[in-house]
């Protein structure tokens, strides 16, 4: 066994290059940075490990920082491509903690400007991330010339530095409108996705304009389905905020966004539709059947949102959801546990009083594998069902005791002891069960110390 | 309830080895997790509970995290809860094809930590301060500045193939 061990470190060791990385050996090797001409090999390897060591997360003292900060600029000489980026890298790494990085900004101006494609769209990034509200003027022409560069890279790369901007200089970025605006007729998915979001930014407090924005944009039909997500997004805030007069065209957009080619569209349309206010009965099934649809993909992720949502269908509107019943039936035994409890809680809440022992028997041979998070879903779900079948209190009191002496974290516990108290206090049938549960409750008041919720349990009334 | 629309969806992006250890990881949003400490026990906590299922995804202290793994390495996103699962799936997807293709299809752990320098300008090139910057892994890996020594053999040129020999002969001889 022993030998086994030794056997396992040792062939750890030989394939990690960055086990026995050191910070004070690595920040000594930094020094070769100065040696004329530039190794971009050897530099680029004791730059990885500098960088390998920050994201260990090794904290470099300001000293340490700033001479390392240093003596990588003088990478600059070097026209290694590979070497040249890692050093956009560690000044976005350094940039926070060293002092005088705007050194820098001389070399990245070029570089952004310059011919070599493989430079542009990472210096500019580089570049914002150590550019300050007083800098930025020097810049702006600059940036104003990316964002509509040809180029996708650099352009989506000028969007988001000017987005990240808006936390150093809030104002500057209004005057980029014009560029942003055409940046959105582009080709290139991710452009017109990040165009979208910079114009949204900057007139997002301007409900007119976003109106306009919108009703623009939803006539255009954009390419990129990453940005008709976010349109999506912007198009349910305008509807819900709207409470007077809603706007018809603008639901009628997220309802032609169920028939999108893609997915991901079509996910956010259906979401966006069960969680609006003024979705109609008839709007709400056409949402409701695609999401029956997603039931039954080969996709984990796909079947693990539609049964979320339908999870959330059901509390509202829970005839709506009774049309997928068969469906969920199928995924209560879903490899993925999170996708089978979401399945059963949801049946529990549309289903009849006949198939509650069946579920909560299939419920109890897995919830020990499933996240706080989940186990708070299904005691969510246990305290509408005693609500709405107060006959099946006991079999459901004796699951919820039973959970209770599990593991698991203080809010999940509580809430576990709040639904007990719910049910004590809308059962009076109930009330008879509650002496063993004292016990139980007091065996976790002692296990827990006290809690507010298992105080309030203790001091009931028996 | 009603999300502010806005590009920052990425909440964290993770490679583990498979004793549930960093690699690489990068957070964006400073609220979530502001220390490296809390940063790793989370990574652990969400290894323990992905490690043998391969389920795909999972809610773990509210956050949505979609996953997949290979050999020795399991890639995670993360987003908030009320995120869009199928975009933080569309990353993952871009995070582990992007790898999987510098890689030359070796995915695995002592492969990626020999090539970690183009990794890192890979995660770089997906998200950018919790931002997808590009969701397409054939963008992203023409965009890493993957050496030309690392074309596979059959599409190099007689000269490329002399001067990666004389090259690998050279640091043989000097290691």
């Amino acid at each position: 066994m022993g030998f086994k061990r030794d056997k396992k470190e040792e062939e750890d060791g030989g394939g990690n290059p960055f086990q026995n990385v050191e910070k004070t050996t690595v920040l000594q090797e930094a020094r070769t940075f100065n040696d004329t001409p530039v190794n971009p090999r050897k530099c680029t390897n004791i730059l990885t490990k500098i960088l390998y060591l920050l994201n260990q997360g090794e904290v470099l003292g300001t000293m340490e920082a700033t001479e390392a900060f240093f003596a990588m600029t003088k990478l600059f000489q070097s026209r290694d491509v590979v070497l040249r980026r890692m050093v956009y890298l560690g000044i976005k790494e350094l940039a926070g903690v060293a002092e005088d990085v705007i050194i820098v900004t001389s070399s990245l101006t070029k570089d952004m400007t310059g011919r070599e494609d493989m430079y542009r769209a990472a210096a500019i990034r580089a570049l914002c991330s150590i550019t300050d509200a007083s800098m930025l003027q020097a810049i702006e022409r600059y940036m104003k010339q990316a964002i509509v560069d040809r180029h996708a890279a650099v352009s989506s790369a000028a969007l988001v530095s000017s987005l990240h901007l808006t936390r150093v200089a809030g104002d500057v970025v209004k005057r980029w409108v014009n560029e942003a605006q055409e940046a959105i007729n582009s080709d290139s998915v991710m452009v017109q996705y990040h165009a979208l979001g910079v114009l949204y930014h900057i007139r997002k407090s301007d409900r007119l304009a976003v109106t306009k924005l919108v009703a623009k944009l939803t006539r255009m039909s954009l390419k990129s389905p990453y940005a008709v997500c976010m349109l999506i997004r912007i198009a349910v805030r305008l509807v819900e905020d709207d409470e007077v007069s809603s706007d018809s065209q603008l639901f009628e957009f997220i309802e032609s966004c169920l028939r999108h080619k893609s997915e991901m569209v079509i996910y956010e349309a259906a979401h966006a539709i069960v969680n609006m206010k003024r979705t109609t009965a008839r709007e709400l099934n056409q949402a409701v059947s695609v999401l029956q649809l997603f039931c039954s993909s080969s996709k984990p992720t796909l079947r693990f949102a539609a049964v979320r949502t339908l999870n959330k269908v059901a509390m509202s509107h829970p005839a709506a959801v009774t049309a997928c019943n068969l469906d969920l039936e199928n995924l209560i035994t879903d490899a993925n546990r999170s996708v089978a409890t979401l399945a059963i809680t949801t049946l529990l809440k549309t289903g009849a009083e006949s198939s509650v022992d069946r579920l909560m028997k299939q419920i109890s041979s897995f919830v020990s594998e499933i996240s706080d998070e989940f186990k708070i879903v299904v005691v969510r779900a246990i305290r509408s069902l005693c609500l709405k079948f107060p006959r099946k209190h006991s079999v459901l009191m004796n699951f919820l005791s039973a959970m209770l002496r599990d593991e698991g974290g203080l809010e999940y516990k509580a809430s576990i002891a709040d639904t007990i108290i719910t049910i004590i206090e809308e059962n009076s049938e109930a009330k008879e069960t509650v002496l063993f549960f004292y016990n139980t409750m007091l065996w976790y008041k002692n296990a827990f110390h006290t809690s507010a919720s298992s105080l309030k349990i203790v001091n009931t009334p028996v | 309830m009603l999300q502010e629309p806005t590009l920052y969806t990425v909440k964290g992006m993770a490679i583990l080895d498979n004793d549930g250890n960093r690699i690489l990881a990068k957070y964006y949003d400073k609220k979530v997790f502001p220390t490296v400490k809390e940063q790793k026990a989370f990574e652990k906590n969400l290894f323990n509970k992905t490690h043998r299922a391969n389920a795909e995804i999972i809610m773990l202290d509210g956050l949505t995290c979609v996953y997949r793994s290979n050999v020795d390495l399991f890639f995670y996103v993360m987003g908030s809860s009320y995120e869009n699962e199928l975009i933080l799936m569309s990353v993952l997807n871009c995070l582990y094809d992007s790898v999987s293709q510098i890689l030359r299809k070796n995915v695995e752990k002592r492969v990626v930590l020999e090539n970690l320098d183009i990794v890192m300008l890979a995660l770089d090139e997906i998200c950018d301060g919790g931002i997808i910057l590009e969701a397409d892994s054939g963008n992203v890996v023409q965009r890493v500045a993957l050496r030309a020594d690392d074309i596979p053999l059959g599409e190099q040129t007689v000269a490329q193939v002399l001067q990666t020999a004389k090259e690998q002969l050279k640091w043989s001889l000097l290691k």
